[in-house]
């Protein structure tokens, strides 16, 4: 089916989520990731599924926690503030190793914040959602169909991997239409052995647990679960390049901000400046091979991020020193505007001109 | 000392026209008045909802804190200075959903301090969603099916979890009201008061005419004891009610359920508390011994 439909993201997310085979949905309310909940409300039931508005995002995780742990493919959704009271379950399901899909639709923080756009969360998806080592896959859609296609593959990876998997959105993305083809609905889901389902005596006792008080067994746990991140880091990194080939200068920027700085791109490239975007699609792993790839070419790199400067600490540790990195980034729900990030990247190149002086 | 026009600040408030917020305002803001009390002998706290946008519309010290967790907030306040007055306001998601723990251990500590319950039954500010307070089988934007759990009891809770005032009030009642937050004011001990205000943008069933057809008050029921637990337990069970009840089907009691006269206090559990935190940093100390010794 190649049919386009129109859909807020939001939206695009719920449906590509059932179809990919979710049938569990635990939220709470919040804005600006309403609509999804709202659309989980009316559809899952149809899809023969449960969508259940818990008493608060702890509850909704935990349930998330007891879905998986049961071997289905369960999901919860929420905004920043609601992402941090769920950090203590994603840090118990990452230790427990259960897959499940967690959508954050960013809004401006820290605290309450505000309910505009945002991406402030980078941080606390990619290094801190919870306590304990342990890493979530991220992914960052930057449009309506990749929401869709995003979420889709999310359930995959939390599956094939054993681990929570984060879809780091917006309010923008979250908020907007755009036409999206929704992938064909999932009719075989991976088997889940190890899961908690009852086992009539016909086959060991299955634990799910992330309680280890030896050490010695505790850090074996940590060291497994590092093997597998290091297998991830192999095969799932994944970025977009634009015009990265002969670019002096590359942004880099991810999610909402990658399609404002993707239009800086090409006005800056309307008046000769040669200018390239990387879009990071795994925000981890961090795209460090294609970041350390452009950093071998380019004499500079900007990142755009709207937040106050976050992603940036992961480009420099790819570019390792080999070029400048510049951030430019508005903070609290302001996107910045194409004309602000031109201005941003006419800087970079007027100082490379002017590099002998 | 203050008056209404002192402690309402000029912001017009963002309220929907005939949100029963206005109400449950102008009932708090005229018993402010009366009770005499300046602005430094009470702190007024609001959890996240559009009751909590009242934060912007009164002229006190005021904290607004994290969604579901006004009453910590409050306790955290109310710890530091036993003379202070704490009131605290609350939605209902709010209160009794992602705060609902807070709500049982406020009562069982029996903080002093007085907690207002905006009891719209709908999440009103996330635009309508079920609340823990909605009728079972209300439709809402979260239970197109309409809501399957039975709603939240919370004057039942608070009457079986020991609390020490427990009143209930409708937003569509000025002068009732008043009577209510009178009372939980003078009230030593964790008072609870929770109003009906209906919230006319998203909850379409329970208006202010629905509980005009069905409220009663307690003070006018012939032998009503509120200081009989077991008698306030029963008369709280009359919250549940079937969504399309008629109005002589259905009466809803309003007013004070149930009161302690004598209440021991989580204050008055910790006698280091017999003064402001602050003041004990006030108290003169005699340096002199120190100095001698140079
Ligand atoms: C941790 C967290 N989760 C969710 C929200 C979003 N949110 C804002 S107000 C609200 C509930 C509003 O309902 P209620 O407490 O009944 O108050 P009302 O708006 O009806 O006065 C929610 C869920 C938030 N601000 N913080
Ligand atoms: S949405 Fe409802 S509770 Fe909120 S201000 Fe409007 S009427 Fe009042």
């Amino acid at each position: 089916m190649t049919e386009k439909v129109l859909m807020k993201g939001n939206e695009a997310l719920a449906e590509a989520a059932i179809r990919a085979g979710c049938r569990f949905f635990f939220g709470y309310p919040i804005t600006p990731q309403t609509e999804l909940a709202a659309y989980m409300a009316k559809r899952m039931g149809k899809a023969g599924g449960v969508y259940l508005q818990a008493e608060s995002e702890i509850a909704a995780i935990n349930m998330v926690y007891g879905a998986s742990a049961a071997g289905k493919r369960a999901m919860t959704s929420s905004s920043s503030p609601g992402i941090s009271l769920k950090g203590e379950g994603i840090s118990y399901m990452a230790g427990a190793d259960l897959p499940g899909v967690i959508i954050n639709v960013q809004r401006g923080g820290p605290g309450l914040g505000g309910i505009q756009p945002s991406q402030s969360d980078y941080f606390q998806a990619t290094r801190a959602t919870g306590h304990g080592d342990f890493h979530l896959i991220v992914l960052a859609p930057s449009t309506v169909q990749e929401m869709t296609d995003y979420v889709f593959r999310a359930f995959d990876l939390a599956d094939e991997y054993r681990m929570p998997v984060m879809i780091l959105a917006d309010g923008m993305l979250g908020q907007m239409m755009e036409p999206v083809v929704l992938p064909e609905p999932k009719t075989e889901l991976p088997e889940k052995p190890w899961a908690v389902t009852g086992h009539r005596g016909e086959r060991p006792h299955n634990v799910v647990n992330s309680l280890y008080l030896k050490p010695e067994e505790l850090e074996d746990t940590n060291i497994e679960r590092f093997e597998r991140y290091e297998r991830i880091k192999a095969a799932e990194q994944r970025a977009e390049e634009y015009l990265v080939d002969d670019a002096d200068i590359v942004v880099v920027a991810f999610g909402a901000s990658s399609r404002i700085a993707r239009s800086a791109v090409n006005k800056a490239r309307e008046k000769g400046i040669k200018v390239g975007l990387i879009r990071p699609i795994t925000l981890w792993p961090f795209p460090v091979n294609a970041i350390g790839a452009a950093a071998d070419r380019a004499k500079a790199i900007l990142t755009v991020e709207m937040n106050m400067g976050q992603m940036v600490e992961d480009v420099r540790l790819a570019v390792c020193g080999r070029v400048p990195v510049e951030f430019f980034g508005r903070a609290g729900g302001i996107i910045p505007t194409p004309v602000e990030t031109l201005a941003a990247i006419e800087r970079i190149a007027a100082s490379l001109e002017g590099g002998a002086r | 000392m203050p008056k209404v026009a002192d402690i309402q600040r000029a912001l017009e408030p963002t309220w929907c026209p005939g949100c029963g917020n206005y109400n449950m305002q102008k009932a708090l803001l005229e018993v402010l008045e009366e009770s005499g009390m300046d602005f430094e002998d009470y702190a007024m706290v609001w959890g996240i909802g559009c009751h909590g946008n009242g934060a912007d519309f009164y002229r006190a010290q005021g904290f607004h804190g994290l969604h579901g967790r006004a009453l910590p907030l409050a306790t955290g306040i109310a710890l530091t200075n036993p003379d202070l007055k704490v009131i605290v306001n609350m939605g209902d998601g709010d209160g009794y959903g992602i705060g609902g723990n807070h709500f049982i251990h406020s009562v069982r500590r029996n903080i002093d301090m007085v907690a207002i319950y905006h009891n719209n039954q709908i999440y009103g500010l996330t635009t309508g969603q079920a609340s823990p307070t909605s009728d079972q089988f209300m439709q809402t934007p979260s239970t197109p099916g309409g809501v399957v759990e039975e709603p939240v009891n919370p004057v039942g809770v608070a009457v079986a979890q020991g609390a020490t005032f427990v009143a209930r009030g409708f937003a569509g009642d000025v002068e009732h009201l008043k009577s209510l937050y009178r009372q939980a004011l003078d009230h030593h001990g964790f008072s609870l008061v929770d109003v009906y205000q209906p919230c006319v943008t998203w909850n379409k069933v329970n208006t202010f005419k629905w509980f005009r057809d069905r409220v009663y008050k307690l003070e006018e029921l012939d032998g009503y004891d509120p200081t009989n637990r077991t008698m306030a337990f029963e008369k709280s069970m009359s919250t549940f009610h079937e969504l399309t009840c008629a109005p002589d089907e259905c009466k809803i009691p309003i007013g004070v359920f149930y009161r302690e006269a004598e209440s021991f206090t989580y204050q008055d559990g910790l006698p280091q508390l017999d003064r402001p935190m602050w003041k004990h940093a006030e108290a003169p100390r005699d340096i002199s011994k120190i100095l001698e010794a140079y």
